[in-house]
């Protein structure tokens, strides 16, 4: 399948890894990442917050290059995900469109509402398919037990997100079993990872971060993913003051969606940018007997 | 045709406080259509098996507010939920009491906390000693303002919301989901004369901790939506003050950074939030970061067409208040 590729900023800076590991196991599953350098930033929730209006038209630009080139867009971000898709919402509505379509209209761009903003996890398990996956994996991840963390805005607010049950998802868990590793359930995987006030109480973003990451351990997870790069923000680089803020040294590796999916599929953990992470992943990988 | 039987195993959370002993789960067991709603199966419990059980009800039509517990640890209002789904997931039913809240015995909770910050909203119409209401009639409201409360009017302050909130949980200083849906409910009420007060004092009180999770509007059973309605107060806050806080400035900084280079400059967006002697403080993490990931500290690339998001933002933004 072909799709617009949308990486967002996270993953083409600081996160770089989860773009590696994205395009390595595109490539070994078919999906051609078709990519546009005119995308701007999907405004991370906190345009929305500034200026809706703005928020929404920068977005609906984003979906026309998209659009114009026939193509669905490709996230790999739960935040990027959650803005597209609010912005195709918004889109519907039509004293929204009378905003926004004359200044795009400037512009000589239009949009048609055709596109659909689908995220990394929605194409592996719908469009590639749980057992063209299975059938793939060459290095099972048996013997980890991984708790998935979702990531707010790839399931919330259900009206204009949901394509699963906000409060019980499972694809993620599916897909996980796919690979042979055992997913934890554990109240905290649909919760917040407090990365939106990160920069504006760190104390409080670090606690709820903590929470979440000991939560999962006393599930019995070996290691959590995430098919968000801002939860991995506060996941894996902040981790040490989430320990701190929760008073427990929390050690758990958190890895990226693809990175998981592309050792099972065979890749190499520097294929997939796995010695970038702050937490090392290694006694997760001791588990099911690789080693960097 | 009577409905089929399920059999419902019903795990609920005792605890009696004052009594002395631990907290535990007693599991009950019982016989019912699958479309009976939890808080029947916990009466039926109560008369048959156990008229301990205490726990908190009143109008059994999803009104009054009262019966709001978690189920399968879903924030939920036991009178409108059936069984019937709950067993088909989970092959039980977890019934524990809110969260946020301490506990006073089984599912009953206190509640204090969640009404004090609802009253430091002040939740009613603050007018003008100098401007009174027109006398002798009362006062009309187009329609169009009456949409403007948006779904905020159909709350019954049953607190599903504040517990399942993740930033009353982490930070005390959070007023919570419900107080701030019943702040935006004032802020626009076109008789209110204390807006531009309102927006300010809140700024300091704890508006720019709610995380935009929406796990506030998932759990509400009247779809109050109070996620919405705080990022509306956010925008109304800076559109009146411009960036007073951190939250506000890291949110017009964040606008701001996208509009120089389309993408986002993450060093630049720490310096704009913290300032200069701020981001010192936080310099020994970001060292940590950069050891690893050293392009935090580079320029990011201008996005091709960049000139498209700057007519975007002269139309769109044109007077943009407090930023730099
Ligand atoms: S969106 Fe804000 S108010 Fe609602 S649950 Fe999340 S943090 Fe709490
Ligand atoms: S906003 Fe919804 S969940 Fe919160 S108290 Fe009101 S009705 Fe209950
Ligand atoms: S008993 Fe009144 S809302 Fe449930």
């Amino acid at each position: 399948m072909k799709i617009a590729y949308y990486p967002g900023c996270v993953a083409q800076e600081s996160g770089r890894e989860l773009d590696m590991a994205t395009r390595w196991v595109c490539r070994e599953l078919g999906i051609e990442l078709v990519e546009f350098p005119t995308f701007s930033c999907c405004g991370s929730g906190f345009v929305d917050e500034a200026n809706q209006i703005l928020n929404v038209a920068l977005n609906a630009r984003n979906l026309a290059i998209a659009e114009r080139a026939g193509l669905d867009l490709l996230t790999i971000c739960s935040t990027c995900q959650g803005m597209l898709t609010l912005a195709n919402v918004k889109m519907t509505e039509p004293a929204m469109r009378a905003r926004i379509d004359p200044v795009l209209a400037k512009l000589q761009i239009a949009y048609g509402g055709k596109v659909r903003v689908k995220h990394l996890l929605e194409v592996l398990v719908n469009d590639i398919g749980i057992e063209a996956i299975r059938a793939k994996v060459r290095r099972p991840l048996a013997g980890m037990n991984v708790g998935a963390f979702y990531g707010c805005h790839l399931l919330r607010p259900t009206l204009e997100l949901g394509s699963e049950s906000a409060e019980e998802p499972h694809s993620f868990e599916e897909l996980l079993t796919a690979i042979g590793a055992t997913p934890v359930m554990y109240r905290g995987r649909v919760m917040c990872c407090g990365f939106p006030i990160l920069f504006v109480k760190p104390e409080t973003a670090n606690r709820i971060s903590g929470r979440q990451i000991a939560d999962a351990r006393d599930h019995g997870a070996h290691a959590m993913a995430t098919p968000c790069p801002l939860c991995h923000i506060s996941l894996d680089s902040f981790q040490n003051k989430a320990s701190a803020a929760v008073g427990q040294k929390l050690n758990m590796p958190v890895f990226h969606l693809p990175q998981l999916v592309g050792l099972a599929l065979g890749a190499s953990p520097e294929e997939l940018g796995l010695p970038r992470h702050l937490v090392p992943v290694e006694p997760a990988l001791a588990r099911i007997g690789t080693t960097p | 045709m009577p409905e089929k039987l399920v059999t419902a195993h019903v795990d609920v959370f005792r605890h009696d406080p004052a009594g002395g002993g631990a907290p535990r789960y007693q599991r009950f067991t019982l016989e019912l259509p699958p479309h009976t709603p939890v808080l029947t199966a916990l009466l039926r419990i109560r008369a048959e098996q156990d008229p301990s059980l205490t726990l908190r009800y009143s109008c059994r039509s999803a009104i009054c507010g009262s019966c709001a517990m978690q189920i399968n640890s879903k924030s939920r209002l036991a009178c409108q939920t059936p069984i019937g789904p709950e067993i088909a997931e989970h092959g039980r039913i977890v019934i524990e009491p809110m969260r946020n809240q301490a506990g006073v015995r089984d599912l009953v909770v206190d509640q204090t906390p969640f009404w004090e910050a609802y009253d430091r909203m002040r939740p009613h119409l603050i007018t003008d000693p100098l401007r009174p209401m027109p006398e002798g009639r009362e006062t009309s409201m187009t329609p169009a303002q009456v949409e403007q409360f948006r779904e905020t009017p159909r709350c019954i302050s049953c607190a599903a919301c504040y517990s399942a909130c993740p930033a009353v949980e982490a930070d005390a200083a959070f007023p919570g989901p419900m107080a701030l849906a019943k702040l935006y409910r004032f802020v626009v009420d076109p008789r209110d004369q204390a807006r531009q007060d309102r927006l300010l004092r809140i700024q300091t009180e704890g508006l720019w901790l709610c995380l935009r999770c929406h796990l506030c509007t998932e759990a509400c059973p009247k779809d109050v939506r109070p996620s919405e309605r705080i990022r509306d107060l956010k925008e109304m806050a800076i559109a009146a003050q411009g960036g007073t806080e951190r939250g506000s400035r890291h949110a017009i900084g964040f606008k701001q950074n996208i509009r120089e280079r389309g993408q986002l400059n993450e060093m630049k967006l720490v310096l704009q939030t913290d300032g200069i002697l701020g981001s010192i403080g936080q310099a020994g993490q970001g060292f940590k970061i950069w050891r690893k990931k050293p392009e935090i500290s580079k320029r990011p690339r201008r996005i091709e067409g960049i000139e498209e998001v700057e007519e975007i933002y002269k139309e769109l933004d044109p007077k943009p208040k407090g930023d730099r």
